[in-house]
């Protein structure tokens, strides 16, 4: 029983996690908290709806192999939405550089809308169901019940994580991402191009978003256009949990979220379920204002 | 600057001045409110098109007291605070009367407002008890209730299905969570409830719900709320190892439950009217939604009747005041698609007989 709230945590939280983290990347470099991650979320699904729709349509050798084909859905799923995430930060936030701080959230609230309204017209309004997938085959050991899909998605939302992971710490780009968060006037004067690195940080938040999208709509198998609402508002909360604009945390606080969700709703009310998780988030907030893993604040005049 | 000021004035005193109420335009305007957008969307879109087919075939024979007919659709989103904005909008706009809303979570804040205007409220498939029990003369519905449903639920799980224990899921919403608790007080002292779960509704991930039933080890799961989480909850259950069936009411009876739960909703229940695709008296109607819209959905004939009910009453009080036109519902004797109705004095239909009905082979028929 606990090993299966557990594991029912930690499918649902990596998902939170993937979404956190683009969250909290943006915030590292632009102090800005993107509201319209959640809905490039929501079209990660939907990309990976259409393109699962049209397997029928693939070579035949892509047909055949299940793993190949869904690596090739997930990975154009993610690259269309990075375009979006590059694109949202050139249209939506870029003209607003050096605006008042409200002027870029207002901005995210319209793009989050407009995505959301977008979806709604060119898809339509009601629920969009995937086809019956692979992997759907019930597996019981010891007592704890899982899909193979189950496993699959637990590995990649930790090996995409771990990509990202190396990508900020070991490659001359990841750096550059992480001397703009700490000053991104300093990092300009050193010859880093802060427009490179923020359009980066888009893109690279909006791919793991779009894995996370893909994934939970193979698994749930129906998505709708107000997925990414909820889906945003939890990943936030989750970023905001591990301590936001920290990338670790950001990791931390999507499990936490999903493990903590599933044990209150497991062992207490799932009437509560939400409670449970927004009051851990107001301790954490209470006792350590910078979230789990996250430094004292030092802000900028 | 001031040029653009002066053009956004003129715009708006323009469309201030053409905005007129339905007496004055020489049309008859009736509202139709429903979740038109959002997951639930199915059964906004099956509800307006029956109110189309009947707004139609009125027109068709000249309308009503010699005018056309104007139908206004309304989109609460399945939303409580949107339902209350869509009716203001209605008043504000001259309807004579309201069909809707679907969800009792709606229909119940937007019957205040309808009442305040004096104005009728029809609803094809709110059932839950407060709606009428509220005493609002201006209020009627043409499906059942919740006590009802929740009774023949009950029922059927101690008589036919003779259940030892049963766990009780609900949406925390006004139907959901009331048709769950009529369902609980009809299950009698033989059976025990294992558990009592609230969902959070929109949501995806229905795991620890649905672990903690699981190992309640249930024979029957009820479930008061809409297809969309319905479906989900039980895909979840069965790919989780479950095997108790579900149980649920008029929210999960749609093609779309099938589609999101698939293979996992086979010998789901749920209580429902009877059939009408069968009847005669829904001849008319299913031929010519069908040649239209393609198939009707189960509330279609609902929504259908009800605004025959609406039309017919402000032929038979040959004027659109709420004052006579509610007096004339109340007096109404319809013989329509769903067979005789006639309302009571709460403005429920006083003939209203559940049934139940079973997936099989991928599709609900009634349980005989």
């Amino acid at each position: 029983m606990f090993l299966q709230h557990l594991l029912n945590g930690i499918t649902i939280g990596g998902s939170y996690a993937l979404i956190a983290l683009g969250y909290t990347l943006v915030y590292g470099v632009l102090k800005l908290i993107n509201f319209a991650h959640g809905e490039i979320y929501m079209i990660g699904a939907y990309l990976g709806f259409i393109l699962i729709s049209l397997i029928p349509a693939m070579p035949p050798f892509l047909q055949g192999n299940v793993i190949l084909m869904m690596m090739v859905v997930l990975i154009v799923a993610a690259a269309i939405c990075a375009l979006y995430g590059f694109y949202l930060e050139k249209i939506c936030y870029r003209p607003l550089r050096g605006a008042p701080k409200l002027t870029p959230l207002i901005s995210a609230l319209g793009a989050s809308i407009f995505l959301q309204n977008f979806v709604m017209i060119s898809m339509g309004a009601k629920d969009q169901i995937f086809p019956q997938t692979i992997g759907m085959k019930t597996i019981t050991l010891g007592g704890v019940s899982f899909t193979l899909l189950q496993l699959v998605i637990i590995f990649s939302s930790i090996a995409l994580m771990a990509l990202i992971y190396w990508f900020i710490n070991r490659t001359r780009l990841g750096v550059a991402i992480k001397a703009t968060s700490t000053d991104p006037y300093m990092a300009s004067l050193v010859g880093i191009n802060v427009d490179t690195v923020i359009s980066v940080t888009f893109m690279a938040g909006s791919f793991l978003a779009a894995c996370a999208g893909v994934m939970i709509g193979l698994y749930y198998g129906s998505i709708n256009f107000t997925l990414g609402y909820l889906g945003g508002i939890k990943a936030f909360t989750a970023a905001v949990l591990g301590g936001i604009g920290n990338v670790p945390g950001a990791m931390v606080g999507g499990f936490l979220l999903g493990i903590i969700e599933a044990l209150g709703a497991g062992y207490f009310s799932s009437e509560y379920k939400d409670v449970y998780a927004f009051f851990i988030l107001i301790a954490v907030l209470v006792f350590r204002p910078a979230g789990l893993l996250g430094k004292g604040v030092n802000e900028r005049a | 600057m001031k040029k653009l000021i002066l053009l956004a004035v003129m715009c708006l005193a323009t469309v201030a001045c053409s905005k007129k109420t339905g007496q004055e335009t020489g049309v008859i305007k009736i509202g139709a409110a429903g979740q038109l957008t959002g997951p639930e969307a199915v059964f906004g879109a099956d509800m307006l098109n029956g109110v189309k087919l009947a707004v139609e075939e009125w027109n068709a024979k000249g309308g009503v007291l010699g005018k056309k007919i104007e139908l206004v659709p309304g989109d609460d989103q399945a939303e409580p605070r949107q339902a209350v904005a869509v009716a203001n909008k209605f008043t504000a706009e001259g309807v004579v009367g309201v069909v809707g809303h679907f969800n009792s979570s709606c229909s119940i804040p937007a019957s205040e407002v309808y009442h305040k205007a004096g104005i009728p409220q029809i609803s094809h498939a709110s059932t839950n008890p407060k709606l009428t029990d509220q005493n609002f003369d201006n209020v009627f519905r043409v499906c059942g209730r919740d006590d009802q449903q929740g009774k023949a639920a009950g029922n059927f799980a101690v008589q036919k299905l003779k259940v030892k224990r049963v766990a009780v899921i609900h949406d925390k919403t006004t139907y959901g969570q009331g048709f769950a608790e009529e369902f609980k007080k009809n299950l009698g002292a033989g059976v025990e409830v294992v558990a009592f779960e609230g969902i959070t509704k929109g949501e995806k991930d229905y795991s620890p719900v649905v672990t903690k039933v699981k190992s309640a080890n249930p024979d029957l799961i009820f479930f008061g709320g809409i297809f969309t989480e319905g479906g989900l909850l039980i895909k979840q259950y069965k790919a989780m190892g479950g095997t108790a069936p579900f149980i649920g009411g008029d929210g999960i009876m749609s093609e779309e439950l099938l589609k999101i739960g698939g293979p996992a909703t086979e010998g789901t229940y749920a209580t429902f009217g009877p059939d009408t695709k069968e009847v005669p008296s829904a001849k008319g109607f299913n031929e010519n939604y069908r040649k239209k819209y393609g198939e009707p959905g189960v509330y279609s004939v609902y929504a259908y009747d009800a605004t025959n009910i609406l039309l017919q009453s402000i032929k038979n009080a040959g004027a659109t005041d709420g004052k006579k036109l509610i007096a004339a519902i109340r007096a109404i004797d319809y013989s329509g698609a769903l067979g005789h109705i006639q309302f009571d004095a709460k403005g429920d239909v006083k003939e209203s007989p559940y049934v139940v009905w079973k997936v099989e082979s991928n599709k609900f028929k009634q349980v005989k």
